[in-house]
């Protein structure tokens, strides 16, 4: 069986950005196993323009993103295999892949670094009424057959949920000759960034529906029409209902860390990031075992992905040079009042590496509020925030002054200014 | 001119065409769809039910008990996923408990032996099924209930039936049956003739019956709608049954063979256009009812729904005979237990009712058992290795969620009754059938339809005709 110092499991961002770090740290025997064709990930088939802004200060498309580190990681000679599956991971941290060249392979690896990303939310899951035709797809599904494949799947496309696929969706079919009739969103703001409502829907004068949802499909073999209904608390209110004739529906509901491997292997997820817990060195309850990118929780950003794999990165190569700790003084950081998730969700005091940076997403929009940060019932920190939304995530630095003293628990809350 | 003409590719024209083609008869299935089995044949429980449940002395009873015996060695020869799970019919009061006890001397009456069927208590039920609801006291415990993978029941037994010289015609809706001293049968796309025709069209049986006799019944469809679970979630061990009303079984909760779990159905007379829509009183229906019976049920682990409509017959019995007509053969209103009885009354149609009309020569070419599939989630790691030395295909995962090869799906394309579509691939495989629901893997199952059935890309469909995914390509000239 093949030893390897770290494998990373994922060739997209994440994996990237962690693999490149490990390896400019001094470990040598890197693998990524990628399944895909190509390295790179989703940022392939984003061939829109935003990505890059924090990370390289200059705004470069997806693919443009990612060869920026697939070139430095051919340049280093890191080693990684592509078409290649990943079908088991087991707590000893040896791993079975798959690929036409190899067949089934077993290797081990004295720390596995999770990169796999996401999948999307899909009609399925959301139990859309009505019937099951052709032509109801997610808007990443279509954007893989447009940029990548060259096909497009419809011409007259309406798009359920406002997530930032979905908007990026309405306008690359908009710019490839389709109709884009509207987008109707479940919540009552939009759960896409700011500035795609502006640039993708509002210049194309393309209708966003908030607290709206699709009640109806109707079509035997092929969508024919839509339904869309006003909900008021999620459920639709009669009267509402107004219908759209339509060839294709894009469903933009949603990303949902993709953990059936982490799962299998007896990784603690959490109930809502669906990714694992993790503790201020991104490892998960295995040791050995870390986790970055939108495997741990969804980010807006590609940038924040990066950064946060780099740091998961060195603490890999710490755990490797046993600079790590073993899980002694632990204290949680948890979400209270208006939090939907905080991350890392455990900190390890003696591992600490100040500043850190903290993740965090509200649960629902906040007009001129403040982050409270306390360390059980004493007020550590506050930060003014104009505007909170769940579509924003958001970040705060705990530095060394932060955290003196007897630390209990790191709680966090939302108090609106009266 | 053929000797048998079978209208209908579900459970009941599959199992008939199988049972036709260990004779010397030649034989071709007619439907109207893309793919075989898109009916109710698609849309239900999946449950080999044990036979407690029917009316005594009608046919439903009697082809529910014997089908249940036939169902595992069809299984073994064919192929078929087959899980011996057992189920309870659930009482969570004293009415509810005398139910269980008249279902008891039902079971009985109908045939079940006293070990295959016991009321069981509150501990035992517990100690079986852990998210059992607290308010169930007793059950009915059925130890020769079973799950199988009802529509690669149909397509296996059709496979194997065409590997014995059946023919099937795909796309073809029958719009016109002339009786003259044969059966001259007229579909959208060709003409047909037969001395024998078989009614086995699901919830269109009237329709089709009404063509050349005047049926003394009427079929309607009464929809069923469903909601799967995903496949990590271990939430029964065996099928549990609400105590019965007069809405039939009621909402089950089904474990399936490859780990998923099945809520549903729902029961609910509707229009032929409204079969196969879900509603949200649907859902809401089904979480009312289940609550009753199984708790902890984890609905954000929904992957999927779906509905599909049972051929609910007027005369509440399979219509199983020969019309007035001669040669004429109804197998109607197979609704629930029909998925189980199938294999008994296929035996029983070409028996007693195809056979007065033919000298049944045996077919000595018979060969019983479908060529085995190799499913490599099955495998231990040899024996994946081994299945990719013999062919790298094997090796090439496609299916991310469902670890499905491209090996698989080629073999499930270019076999008998292969699979055309997206959706024929999902069904024969399972590619697609997991929680992203084929966003990853639906491209690639799209190019590999395309290369093995040397079409170009635009022409795949998902399910039906008409239901082409891609639209047109964005740069130009492409294959």
């Amino acid at each position: 069986m093949k030893q390897y110092d770290v494998v990373v499991i994922g060739g997209g961002s994440a994996g990237l950005a962690a693999a490149l770090e490990i390896k400019k740290q001094g470990i040598d025997h890197v693998l990524i196993l990628e399944r895909d064709a190509e390295l790179g990930g989703i940022l392939l088939q984003c061939i829109h323009n935003g990505f890059g802004l924090k990370v390289f200060k200059e705004e470069l498309t997806g693919p443009e993103y990612a060869e920026r580190f697939v070139q430095e990681l051919l340049e280093m000679g890191i080693e990684y295999k592509l078409n290649s599956m990943v079908t088991k991971l087991n707590p000893d941290k040896t791993i079975e892949y798959a690929n036409v060249n190899e067949g089934f392979v077993k290797i081990s690896a004295r720390a596995v670094v999770l990169a796999m990303g996401c999948y999307e939310r899909n009609s399925g899951s959301i139990s859309i009424p009505g019937n099951r035709p052709s032509g109801v797809l997610t808007a990443g599904s279509a954007q893989k057959y447009l940029n990548i494949d060259g096909y497009l799947v419809g011409k007259r496309v309406f798009i359920l949920g406002s997530g930032d696929i979905g908007l990026i969706m309405a306008r690359r079919m908009t710019l490839e000759g389709a109709k884009v009739l509207g987008v109707a969103e479940v919540l009552p703001f939009s759960g896409g960034l700011k500035r795609n409502i502006v640039q993708c829907l509002d210049d194309y004068d393309i209708p966003l529906y908030l607290s709206h949802t699709v009640t109806d499909i109707i079509g035997e073999s092929k969508v024919e029409k839509i339904v869309i209904s006003q909900v008021d608390n999620f459920v639709p209110i009669p009267g509402t209902e107004k219908t759209f004739e339509i060839d294709t529906l894009l469903l933009s509901v949603g990303l949902v860390p993709e953990n059936s491997l982490s799962e299998r292997c007896g990784i603690i997820l959490d109930k809502k990031t669906k990714g694992p817990v993790v503790n201020e060195s991104y490892q998960t309850n295995i040791e050995g075992i870390f986790a970055c990118g939108n495997v741990l929780h969804v980010h807006d950003l590609v940038d924040f992905v990066t950064e946060e794999s780099r740091k998961a990165g060195r603490s890999v190569v710490r755990y490797l040079n046993h600079e790590l700790n073993a899980t002694n003084n632990m204290i949680n950081v948890l979400p209270k009042n208006g939090v939907s998730y905080l991350l890392p969700q455990e900190i390890n005091l003696s591992n600490l590496v100040t500043p850190m940076d903290i993740f965090m997403r509200v649960n629902k929009e906040f007009k001129n509020a403040e982050i409270v940060i306390s360390n059980g019932d004493t007020v550590i920190k506050r930060i003014k925030k104009k505007h909170l939304a769940p579509a924003e995530m958001e970040k705060f630095i705990l530095k060394d002054v932060d955290l003196t003293g007897d630390m209990i628990d790191i709680n966090v809350a939302i108090e609106v200014q009266s | 001119m053929y000797d048998v003409i079978i209208i209908g590719s579900g459970i009941s024209g599959a199992t008939i065409a199988r049972e036709l083609s260990r004779f010397q008869l030649k034989t071709i299935i007619l439907e109207k769809e893309y793919d075989v089995a898109m009916e109710a044949t698609m849309a239900n429980s999946a449950i080999v039910h044990s036979g407690h449940d029917p009316i005594p002395g009608t046919l439903k009873a009697k082809f529910n008990i014997l089908g249940n015996r036939m169902y595992k060695q069809m299984s073994e020869e064919l192929d078929i996923p087959y899980m011996a799970c057992g189920g309870m019919v659930t009482a969570i009061n004293e009415d509810q408990v005398h139910l269980i006890e008249e279902l008891y001397e039902r079971a009985l009456i109908n045939g079940l032996r006293s070990d295959e069927v016991k009321i069981i208590d509150q501990e035992t039920v517990r100690s079986l099924e852990p998210n059992i609801a607290d308010g169930v006291i007793k059950a009915l415990h059925l130890p020769t209930t079973a799950v199988t993978f009802p529509w690669e029941a149909a397509i296996a037994n059709i496979e194997n039936a065409m590997d014995n010289g059946v023919e099937l015609a795909l796309e073809n809706k029958v719009i016109k049956i002339e009786k003259l001293d044969r059966f001259v049968v007229t579909t959208d796309k060709s003409v047909y003739e037969a001395k024998v025709v078989i009614n086995a069209t699901g919830v269109y049986g009237t329709d089709v019956a009404k063509l050349v006799t005047n049926p003394h019944f009427e079929i309607r469809p009464r929809r069923g709608e469903y909601y799967v679970l995903d496949k990590d979630v271990r939430l029964v061990n065996s099928v549990i049954y609400p105590a019965p009303s007069e809405k039939g079984k009621g909402v089950i909760v089904t474990p399936q063979y490859h780990g998923n779990t099945l809520l549903g159905p729902t029961s609910e007379y509707v229009a032929f256009s409204e079969i196969s829509k879900t509603t949200a009183s649907g859902l809401e229906y089904i979480k009312e009812n289940v609550a009753q019976t199984v708790q902890n049920i984890p609905y954000h682990k929904i992957v999927r729904s779906f509905a599909g409509g049972r051929a609910t017959s007027s005369t509440e019995d399979f219509v199983i005979e020969e019309s007035e007509v001669k040669g004429f053969i109804n197998v109607c209103g197979i609704e629930s237990p029909g998925l189980t009885a199938a294999p008994a009354f296929a035996k029983y149609v070409v028996e007693e009712l195809v056979s007065v009309h033919f000298e049944m020569k045996p077919n000595t070419d018979y060969n019983p058992r479908r060529r085995k599939v190799l499913r490599t989630n099955e495998l231990t790691f040899d024996e994946l290795n081994n299945s990719f030395h013999d062919n790298q295909k094997y090796g090439r995962i496609i299916c991310r969620c469902e670890k499905i090869t491209e090996g698989e799906i080629v073999d499930a394309i270019n076999r008998n009754c292969g699979a055309r579509s997206v959706v024929g691939v999902k069904n024969r495989v399972r590619a697609g059938a997991g929680r992203c629901q084929g966003g990853f893997c639906q491209s690639e199952v799209i190019n590999i339809l395309a290369r093995e059935l040397k079409v170009d890309k635009l022409d795949i469909v998902y399910n039906k005709a008409g239901s082409n995914i891609l639209k047109e390509t964005t740069k130009g000239e492409q294959k």
